[in-house]
């Protein structure tokens, strides 16, 4: 599958990087095609493209604060999670994700 | 510098959280990166309300953004005897990084080694070379792995 992840946190100092590192990782093991984009303290990074949101399978929101630009990501089936959900087991939250595509 | 040996401690004595923050925080201001331990402490006293920095694998990274701070700092912190932190995985932490960022003007660079980091964090072999740091020199080299795209 192809999937985009949005992480996010209050500073954006940590949680948001630990989020987007995990998610990459459980993402790959499980066989899966992943972009994570970091919206923290450095500003947005790797910014997934509209052409990119468009030809996601899924999106994934591990944030705590409000994603920007969420416009992006509209008809999409959107798995919404805390970030320090993603950092704890990110393997369960790319699998409950995925779930919630098929379903749609 | 954004650590340096000086800013190590290897044998933490705090038996809490609070006081491991605090003692850390001491740290840094004998080392002049920040003003105020108590300012610059309660920056990271409220972010730690939100919810824990207890990520997990024995690991902590408590942090604050305050005007407080002069630069953008990481001190480090080994703990022999475990420190309840309230972990999403429920266990004791053994590894502390304290992060502080001023309020204002910070350096995309410093932003960057800290976001490095947390991404390390998340790195088993990483955690594990920590962990088994005996010397102020073992975390440093580790800690040197950290590459600036």
């Amino acid at each position: 599958m192809k999937i985009v992840a949005v992480t996010a946190c209050p500073t954006g100092i940590a949680h948001t990087y630990m989020a987007a590192e995990a998610l990459e990782k459980a993402a790959k093991q499980l066989g899966h095609n992943i972009k994570v984009e970091t919206q923290g303290s450095i500003g947005i990074e790797n910014k997934i493209s509209q052409k990119e949101a468009d030809e996601a399978d899924l999106v994934i929101f591990a944030a705590d604060v409000a994603v920007k630009e969420e416009s992006r990501f509209k008809d999409k089936p959107i798995y919404k999670v805390e970030a320090q959900k993603a950092i704890k087991n990110a393997k369960a939250v790319v699998e409950e994700a995925i779930k919630l595509a098929e379903q749609k | 510098m954004i650590i340096n040996e000086n800013m190590i401690i290897l044998d933490l004595e705090a038996k809490d959280k609070e006081s491991a923050i605090l003692e850390l925080a001491k740290q840094a201001l004998k080392e002049d990166k920040i003003t105020s331990v108590d300012d610059f402490a309660k920056s990271v006293f409220e972010r730690e309300k939100t919810y824990t920095t207890g990520v997990g694998n024995g690991i902590a990274i408590p942090h604050g953004k305050s005007d407080a701070v002069k630069e953008a700092m990481i001190v480090f912190g080994k703990s022999s005897h475990g420190i309840e932190w309230e972990s999403l995985d429920g266990k004791p932490v053994n590894i502390i990084f304290l992060l502080g960022v001023p309020d204002k003007n910070v350096s995309d660079i410093h932003l960057k080694i800290l976001s490095q980091l947390s991404r390390k964090l998340m790195n088993d072999e990483f955690v594990e070379r920590l962990k088994m740091a005996d010397a102020k020199d073992d975390v440093l080299e580790a800690l040197s792995d950290i590459n600036i795209e």
